[in-house]
């Protein structure tokens, strides 16, 4: 790769920034203009969209506000993957080129577009809404002002990295959910839910994860990481969006959505064999209705090809069943006595 | 020959046996051993974690010490299950209160979590211990006039804290076993995305979305199958294929092959031997 080693030595080279354009009041579809530039190494991709927008073509639209990486307005996908473009190096993104020294700049997904790389974000802020997520003081009117909320450290331990969220929708544009359905309530709106849920100065923690439950909500994230594995600060957001589900399963119980039911069969069947009864979760999950109604086509195909998972008799518990579930019982007093001291 | 724990993932004891079947007829032509954990438990699959922490550290504690006992390596063949061991090593390393809790406990089995042994996958012990060189030496039946798909998916990769080996973004160790096994590996855009597994029992439109698109890219690039080294990607792709695709209005078809059942025809078994006949697309 004697190549990549001279672009890091090389103080000054021309690059090209290939970036998609539309305007929907002149253009039928989107398209993409090649921008040549010199650029010198140190160079963030968002001052070389300035430069361009200066010198080159004024008509590019984007967003940009602070260009340090606290405001979160220039969230854009480079050479593919969301990010924000006054944090991100040209130089580090030229061994990252599909085409030697053309990087791809591309709005985010997963919102609509608006023109060149401007996307809108009003869904995203009507889901914000929606979830209402603020606090809503748990003070009563009168002690406002006479009183002060005090947070303990280990309080503000659960909510600090979510704070830290600047709102840049890297994350959204990454969301493989949304992606499939568009009402999905999105990994920013989560983490965002979270943060506000544990917060002990919030009076509508039971209403706000009363709608998190619903279709949409938390239970339709699939675990795929990709938000987390986005987020321009690190962020662990699939920790979020799991406080939200464990929050949910203790506060609501486990029978309440067909999430907590699925979530709470693994609980159940380690508890009982030491492995999973696949044959049964459907209809654990979902009820015997569903089951048949979505799965009997399919069934009748597996049943054909011998791949069928074995009914709940013919599960072998592992080796050793008896003294792991002892293990695991001890374990669940040793929860539950936890729980009784934190009510207490 | 070189030993290793393996841990036995629920599915591949139940609808995908097909995957250790295959491991066992060709472990020994490249110098590996793996000797089953027949005592270890369910991993959690991504939900007890959240269920309950604390039984979430004390199973797979367990699981791990099993393979200490041996001395050996956990090697694991579902991505999930690798995912969610991995997390757990992880947690009870960074806790010595919660080592303390678990292996309180788990003295009763006489097991002790000292945090030996790694937790792999076994794409991870072909690419690194075996090596492509020596597996391309083995090669019998190599795949050359296959042109393949390499569906990573998310466990394998993601979270990159947890997972490490492959970079997220631009995998390779899949692709390069295909070029070791004398396939042709196609760039494929869905190679590390989702397939759609976890949410397909409560929001299954939505799975069924996400499993159509990788499906018909692999349809659209000419790909003669997609090759998956997990269980659960594979339960999508090839048994949710025909409703994911009929829901997308897409009428074409494509083979899903697990990574082992790839080695294993390379290395000059069958269809039949590995398995493969038992998929619901042929």
């Amino acid at each position: 790769m004697t190549g990549a080693t001279e672009l890091h030595t090389e103080e000054k080279r021309e690059i090209t920034l290939r970036v998609h354009r539309f305007n929907p009041q002149v253009d039928s579809k989107p398209y993409f203009d090649d921008y040549t530039i010199q650029v010198e190494k140190g160079i963030t991709v968002l001052r070389s969209l300035n430069y361009i927008k200066e010198h080159v073509d004024a008509s590019v639209s984007f967003r940009a506000f602070c260009q340090a990486g606290i405001c979160g307005s220039c969230g854009m996908r480079i050479n593919g993957i969301s990010k924000l473009a006054c944090t991100t190096q040209v130089w580090d993104e030229l061994s990252k080129c599909k085409e030697p020294g053309v990087i791809k700049i591309e709005p985010l997904r997963n919102m609509p577009l608006i023109k060149d790389l401007i996307v809108d974000m009003d869904p995203l802020v009507d889901k914000m809404k929606h979830y209402s997520n603020w606090i809503v003081s748990s003070m009563p009117e009168p002690e406002m002002g006479q009183k002060e909320f005090l947070v303990s450290e280990e309080e503000f331990q659960k909510y600090e990295k979510a704070t830290d969220c600047i709102l840049c929708a890297s994350c959204v544009s990454e969301c493989t959910i949304l992606r499939a359905h568009k009402e999905y309530v999105s990994p920013a709106v989560l983490l965002k839910s979270y943060r506000m849920n544990v917060d002990s100065r919030d009076a509508i923690h039971d209403t706000r994860l009363g709608e998190l439950v619903k279709d949409h909500g938390v239970w339709d994230c699939t675990h795929c990481y990709r938000c987390q594995e986005t987020c321009v600060k690190h962020i662990p957001i699939m920790e979020a969006i799991h406080g939200i589900r464990e929050d949910a399963i203790e506060v609501r119980g486990a029978k309440d959505t067909s999430g907590a039911k699925h979530a709470e069969a693994f609980m159940e069947d380690i508890e009982k064999k030491g492995k999973l009864v696949e044959a049964t979760l459907p209809i654990r999950t979902n009820g015997m209705a569903w089951t048949l109604q979505n799965l009997l086509p399919m069934a009748m195909k597996m049943i054909m090809k011998r791949r069928t998972p074995p009914p709940p008799l013919l599960v072998k518990p592992i080796k050793g069943i008896k003294k792991f579930r002892e293990m695991f019982r001890e374990m669940t007093e040793h929860v539950k006595a936890e729980q009784k001291s934190h009510k207490k | 020959m070189k030993r290793y724990a393996y841990y036995l993932s629920c599915i591949n004891e139940s609808m995908t046996k097909e995957v250790d079947r295959s491991i066992d007829l060709w472990q020994k032509d490249l110098g590996i051993e793996m000797v089953k954990l027949h005592e270890s438990t369910c991993c959690g699959g991504s939900n007890l974690d959240y269920v309950s922490p604390r039984h979430f550290a004390l199973v797979n504690g367990r699981n791990i010490a099993l393979a200490e006992k041996l001395g050996l390596d956990l090697i694991v063949s579902c991505n999930t299950c690798l995912m969610t061991i991995r997390t757990a090593k992880k947690k009870l390393d960074e806790s010595p209160e919660l080592r303390k809790e678990v292996n309180d406990l788990l003295k009763k089995e006489g097991l002790e979590y000292k945090g030996t042994s790694n937790v792999r996958h076994l794409l991870w012990v072909l690419a690194d211990d075996v090596g492509f060189e020596a597996i391309r030496a083995k090669v019998k039946v190599p795949l050359k006039n296959y042109r393949i798909a390499p569906f990573y998916g998310c466990h394998i990769l993601r979270p990159s804290t947890v997972l490490g080996k492959d970079d997220p973004l631009e995998p390779s160790s899949l692709d390069m076993l295909i070029e070791a096994l004398g396939g042709t590996t196609l760039p494929y855009e869905h190679k590390n995305r989702c397939c759609g597994f976890h949410t397909l029992l409560v929001a299954e439109e939505e799975s069924l979305n996400v499993a159509a698109e990788a499906l018909q890219e692999a349809i659209d690039i000419k790909a003669d199958f997609i090759v998956t080294p997990c269980p659960l990607c594979h339960t999508v792709l090839d048994g949710y294929q025909a409703k994911a695709l009929k829901q997308a209005n897409v009428h074409s078809s494509i083979p899903v092959f697990h990574l082992s059942e790839m080695v294993g025809l390379a290395l000059g078994y069958t269809e039949k031997q590995l398995g493969i006949k038992r998929h619901i697309v042929s």
